[in-house]
């Protein structure tokens, strides 16, 4: 690792005062950061840690909750706030990484967590992520856990993070502190495709921290549930997933959430998939329309083109639970 | 070296006893555990927060000390396997994994132990699936954990039976 | 002799230290001005050496550098072949072939200076696969790209498929496996004039490195000492590498003139030892309608890697255990270890057997389907019996009955229960299905044939000056027991209490070659020769007039510390006598290929999503006839964890290549199962006891490797119609099984062949 000066903030405005600087990368719960500086992708010359930051709390927002930036995962998947009325969200968070690493991760660091495409995480191979321009090794390389959805001719990286896809299908809002003011930012805006940058993946400018994300009370939330297909059960990354959520009544889906981990550059949110089920009872034959509709567009590679068919089924899979359950 | 001058002084507690170290600024807990405290008892397995085997408590939390900053620990309360026996006295979870084959080449069991330690302290009557869910970040590739569950498991009885004994004599 | 510790939980001997943090493995020890070594890789699969650049921003004045041109003596890992180089000199083989090596205080600098290292390589087309390897698409070792060929011949081969009802024919494949134990390999090395080499480790065979050490450094054996360490656990993967990362540590404490520790990181770790060979197997079976199976010709092929280390080995194992349980009277058995690029496949429990066991047990339920027959039956109609023979024309010796411990497997797993439960849960609509499969199988205890008379293994035992004994052997602990049951055999042999017994440390410079640590041989071989040189210990303390029957553990200490206070010392040694029985022919491959088997029968059951593709296992059961179990807690230990790492190499571990490097060198990247991962595993045992074992018993490490692998895919097999023909299955294998068609001739090719 290369040598970094570290201090620790306790306010938020001298902490963002620090992030101008250059070098300076914000420190949180440290399980992405810390990995990626061992392994040389990042090397910040001052790292700022935010942990002391007065942003853990977890507490009710009107009808909705306001959830800290530095709350870790594991007090937010079992608050009793979340637990109850945002299953899929505490689902999401408990299916990923393992005990102690939800111990350390932050929702803020979680929904800013990189990429775990090898290329990405080897400093001695191009990758245009980290390295605008150096190519792409992942488009004809060893691909099995890349993107096919929202991906583009410079980048395949997949989003790492099943908390965001879940936050998504919640219609949570982000909220952000810089030297302009705050401002809000729905998840549906916060992360974005790689295109011809992507080194750019959220709407975060520099100098900004997360201060804490709104998840908005509404008819689905309730009826959630959040389905990871991975190669083992504790700490692996999804091969596939799907957070799905559905407001029934009457036997007809009023409307409808269906959002897809492990297979796209970004949490991605399938709105033909939620087209295909709303108006219609919840049935099987809705849920593999939805999943086929989920799809539509994916550009498979090498290794990876069974995810095409894996996340249909992932889709047909969780909404067929959820119904199971309520 | 790392150049002197770049150290800086970091104090915390240690198994109840607080340190005062100089650290370079790179270094992680678990560096400055094993190398400036020489305690060694926390391994290094994958240093990428996998394997569970640098697991120590910090704040009455399990984490992976292979992902913290040592700085990061300042005026922390860390407690690592060396303080779990009292001198030769071993804690019943250390008595069981002794007793009921938890431990086989024993380089996961400090974390293991710790992991145990950890959940017992926060639900002192788990169920199997508690157990399992508890130990899900610390990989053993020994035993296939089978034992390692019995353990924790006679680890409960024996604290029960204990404070049974002990409410039966009140 | 009585026992009282044998077959007893005593509590193993280091655990204390284990359970408190307070066992030292390598990277717990430093020694005054030890520095830090790392190795310069290749990363080409192929390809000439034309130069070494040190490039710039680094203090390379202040670094120890070593190439092959600094090697004293021969530069080659000494194994088998001699093959294997110790740093590429103009030839690279494999992209982790080790090219320089640095050493260096600092290890933040010397990461830099690994990375400023400009290896000037001209690349050479390489081969990456075993068809590749075999077709000679590129010719990468000797003339052929074959290490070794052999085969097994028995009966008439012709005349059985001429004859038989139908011949089916199915391909299988297995991946490679990293090993995974939790502690990476690691070393520390010092070297002086006067004393040599002295290397300090996590390893499973102290006389190996020594071995490897002595043509290295052109000294004697006096000059190049091993001492193992507490041992992070090994499983074959500490068994031939160690000499490399030794010989490199040794070379580099020798130019510094202070002791040098290389503990390897997990990526290194993962991608440049020893993982298990990938095998492809061809089976074609002659089977009779009723089941019977009349001939069976198999073509086993496994990836050596880059060099040929212990290939060879590898392969007569796995050919050895092709044919099963079973008493077929026709079989041809061609075994090929095959070169490519990639670093050299080694030791890993099992040791080649589990991939041909793979082979064979998938393809009898394969026969079974076809024929009907239910995958219980049709073993029946083949299980060998005491008297008939194996594939080798072994005589099976071995008091067993394949039927009875397969009752007892069934009955154990709720086998009839479960089959008609899933065959009516299954037709129900719903996505999840369920499944039962099994697998039957033997595994051989020791070297091969007449391996074990050429190491002629030695044992001793000592007394203490405070009256203890402490056994005196190379073999080593590494997780599986060996203190503890030597403590439990040598106890019994004295008729002591087990405190009285300390086992020594493997230390080359004071314990004798009592083997390598490997081959289920530590309790059976070794164990004895702990029994033997016991009662010889025994015999000479009641000889000397200072003990006698009966007498106590307190008496007999006492009698022993006087004998050593008379007489200075008192040792006792046994060597190994080979059962007067064993007749090997290693030419060809006919006669005892081992003094014993252990056998056992494996049950799964499995839970397979059909719209996720994920196969869960649910149950297992692990049922085996060991001849003795010397301790219960370790035993079924042993057999838990090895089912465990069968779980993964069946599901989870898939090693991904590319160019001949391991592209997923991470453990969050190359998946072992988690406490969450695993179903409840339930080791039975059956006791059987082998006359020429300690009190009885055969060997257990390696057998819980054989069987998952075939249990699982046999219960997809039975809760999905599909055949998988490779592990590991990963959700895509099963997908693409399952797109692909559900009928067995996918896997299978079935001929009808009109009787005569």
């Amino acid at each position: 690792m290369k040598p970094f000066a570290y201090s620790r903030e306790t306010g938020l405005d001298h902490a963002l005062a620090r992030g101008k600087e250059d070098g300076v990368r914000y420190l949180a719960g440290g399980t992405t950061l810390i990995d990626l500086m061992r392994l040389g992708v990042e090397e910040p010359s001052t790292v700022v840690d935010l942990r002391a930051l007065p942003l853990r709390d977890i507490k009710a927002d009107g009808d909705g909750v306001q959830i800290g930036a530095l709350a870790t995962n594991t007090e937010v998947a079992y608050h009793p706030l979340i637990a109850k009325a945002y299953p899929v969200l505490s689902e999401a968070l408990l299916s990923g990484a393992s005990p102690q690493l939800r111990n350390m991760a932050s929702v803020g660091g979680n929904l800013l967590q990189r990429t775990r495409c090898s290329y990405f995480r080897d400093p001695s191979s191009p990758c245009n992520k980290r390295m605008a321009g150096s190519g792409c090794p992942a488009l004809d390389g060893y691909n099995r856990s890349n993107a096919i959805l929202g991906v583009s001719s410079s980048c395949i990286a997949t989003h790492p993070s099943d908390m965001a896809v879940a936050l998504l299908a919640l219609d949570a809002v982000v909220h952000v502190r810089g030297g302009g003011g705050e401002r809000a930012v729905p998840m549906g805006d916060f992360h974005v495709a790689p295109g011809s940058t992507p080194a750019v993946e959220t709407a975060l400018q520099k100098g900004e921290i997360i201060t804490h994300v709104t998840v908005p009370a509404s008819p689905f939330a309730q009826r959630s549930h959040y389905v990871k297909v991975r190669d083992r059960a504790s700490y692996a990354f999804a091969l596939s997933s799907a957070a799905v959520a559905l407001d029934v009544s009457g036997g007809v889906v009023k409307s409808a959430r269906v959002v897809l981990g492990g297979v796209a550059t970004k949490p991605w949110r399938a709105t033909e998939a939620e087209a295909e089920l709303v108006g219609k009872p919840p049935t099987s034959m809705s849920f593999d329309a939805a999943g086929a509709a989920a799809v539509r567009g994916a550009v498979p590679r090498t290794h990876n083109a069974f995810k095409v068919e894996l996340a249909k089924r992932t889709v047909a899979r969780a909404l067929r639970d959820l119904v199971g359950k309520a | 070296m790392v150049d002197a001058s770049l150290k800086r002084p970091l104090s915390f507690d240690v198994n109840g006893k607080t340190v005062n170290v100089d650290v370079a600024p790179m270094a992680r807990l678990l560096d400055v555990l094993r190398e400036d405290l020489h305690l060694t008892g926390a391994k290094e397995g994958c240093g990428e927060g996998e394997c569970g085997a640098c697991a120590v408590i910090v704040d009455d939390k399990l984490v992976n000390s292979c992902l913290i900053p040592a700085l990061q620990a300042r005026g922390a309360s860390v407690r690592t396997i060396e303080g779990v026996a009292k001198g030769d006295v071993l804690h019943d979870v250390q008595k069981a994994f002794l007793t009921w084959g938890g431990a086989q080449c024993g380089i996961c069991t400090p974390g293991m132990v710790l992991a145990a330690v950890s959940l017992l302290e926060k639900n002192p009557k788990p169920t199997e699936q508690d157990v399992r869910v508890a130990l899900a970040g610390n990989l053993c590739r020994c035993t296939g954990y089978m034992k390692i569950f019995e353990s924790v498991l006679k680890a409960c009885e024996t604290a029960m039976a204990r404070e049974s004994a002990s409410e039966a004599a009140r | 002799m009585k026992n009282r510790l044998i077959g007893t939980s005593v509590p193993r001997k280091e655990a204390f230290d284990k359970v408190t943090g307070r066992a030292r493995y390598v990277d717990d020890v430093s020694f005054p001005g030890m520095i830090y070594g790392t190795t310069v890789r290749s990363k080409v699969a192929r390809g000439r050496l034309r130069g070494i650049a040190l490039g710039p921003g680094i203090p390379w004045d202040e670094f120890v550098v070593v190439t092959a041109k600094d090697i004293p003596g021969i530069n080659a890992i000494h194994l088998i072949n001699d093959d294997q180089p110790c740093l590429a000199d103009g030839v690279i083989n494999h992209p982790e072939e080790p090219v320089v090596l640095l050493a260096h205080p600092d290890k933040h600098l010397l990461e830099k200076a690994r990375q400023a290292v400009v290896l000037d390589i001209d690349e050479l087309p390489a081969v990456h696969s075993i068809e590749d390897a075999l077709a000679k698409t590129a010719v990468v070792w000797g003339e052929d790209n074959i290490f070794k060929r052999y085969t097994i011949e028995k009966g008439d081969i012709a005349e059985a498929f001429a004859n038989a009802d139908v011949i089916l024919e199915g391909h299988y494949e297995t991946g490679a496996q990293e090993q995974l134990y939790i502690e990476n390999n690691g070393v520390i090395a010092s070297y002086s004039e006067e004393a040599g080499v002295t290397i300090w480790g996590s390893l499973q065979c102290p006389y190996y490195i020594q071995k490897a050490l002595i043509p290295l450094f052109g000294v004697g054996p006096e000059r190049a000492r091993v001492i193992q360490l507490e041992t992070g656990g090994g499983f074959g993967g500490k068994e031939e590498y160690p000499s490399m990362i030794a010989s490199h540590a040794a070379l580099l404490a020798k130019k510094a003139g202070v002791p040098v520790k290389i503990i390897y990181d997990r990526a290194e770790d993962m991608a440049a030892t020893t993982k298990r060979h990938p095998s492809r197997t061809v089976v074609r079976a002659a089977v009779m309608r009723d089941g019977t199976v009349v001939g069976l010709d198999i073509d086993f092929a496994i990836d050596g890697g880059a060099y040929s280390t212990l290939s060879q080995v590898v392969l007569s194992r796995g050919l050895i255990h092709a044919a099963g349980p079973y008493s077929c009277p026709n079989v041809h058995i061609l075994g090929r270890a095959v070169a490519t690029n990639s670093p050299p496949h080694g030791a890993f429990r099992g040791f080649g057997a589990p991939q041909s066991i793979f082979a064979l047990e998938r393809h009898l339920d394969e026969i079974g389907k076809y024929l009907g027959i239910a995958p219980d039956e049709i073993r029946r109609r083949n299980f060998v019996k005491p008297g008939q023979t194996l594939a080798t024309g072994q005589v099976v010796r071995d008091d067993v009955d394949m039927n009875v411990l397969l009752d007892r497997a069934l009955e154990a797993a709720g086998w009839g229960d479960k089959k008609a439960r899933f065959a009516v849960e299954n037709r129900e609509e719903g996505s999840v299905k369920r499944g039962i499969g099994l697998a039957t199988f033997l595994h051989g205890t020791g070297f091969t044939g007449s391996g074990e008379k050429f190491l002629a293994s030695i044992v001793g035992v000592e007394a203490t000056a405070d009256g203890h004994v402490r056994v005196l052997a190379a073999s080593t602990e590494i997780g599986q027991g060996t203190n503890t049951i030597f403590a439990q055999i040598a106890g019994d042999a004295l008729g002591v209490d087990y405190d009285v017994i300390q086992v020594g440390q493997p230390d080359t410079a004071f314990v004798p070659n009592s083997g390598p640590t490997v081959a289920s041989r530590t309790c059976t071989i070794v164990g004895k020769l702990v029994e033997t040189a016991a009662l010889g210990l025994r015999q000479t303390l009641l000889g000397s007039g200072l003990l006698e029957e009966p007498y106590s553990s307190e008496q007999f200490v006492k009698a022993c510390s006087a004998y050593v206070a008379r007489s200075g010392e008192l040792r006792a040694y046994a060597e190994y006598k080979q059962p007067p029985y064993i007749k090997w022919d290693e030419d060809t491959f006919k006669g005892d290929a081992y003094g014993a088997y252990s056998w056992a029968v494996y049950v799964a059951s499995v839970k397979v999503d059909t719209l996720t593709y994920e196969a869960t296992v649910e149950d297992f059961v692990a049922l085996q006839e060991v001849g003795k179990v010397i301790h219960p807690t370790l035993a079924a230990g042993q057999i838990e964890g090895g089912v465990a790492q069968g779980i993964g190499w069946a599901l989870y571990e898939n090693v991904v290549w590319k160019n001949g490097r391991m592209a997923n060198d991470r453990m969050t990247d190359y998946i072992m199962p988690t406490s969450v991962d695993l179903p409840p595993i339930r080791a039975l045992f059956a006791e059987s006891p082998y006359s020429y074992g300690p009190s009885g018993a055969k060997g257990i490490g390696e057998l819980p490797m054989d069987g998952p692998g075939p249990a699982i895919v046999n219960a997809i097999l039975d809760a999905v119609g599909i055949g998988i023909p490779r592990i590991p299955a990963t959700p895509e294998v099963v997908m693409e099984a399952y797109l692909a068609n559900t009928s067995v001739t996918r896997v299978c090719r079935a001929t009808e062949v009109a009787r005569g």
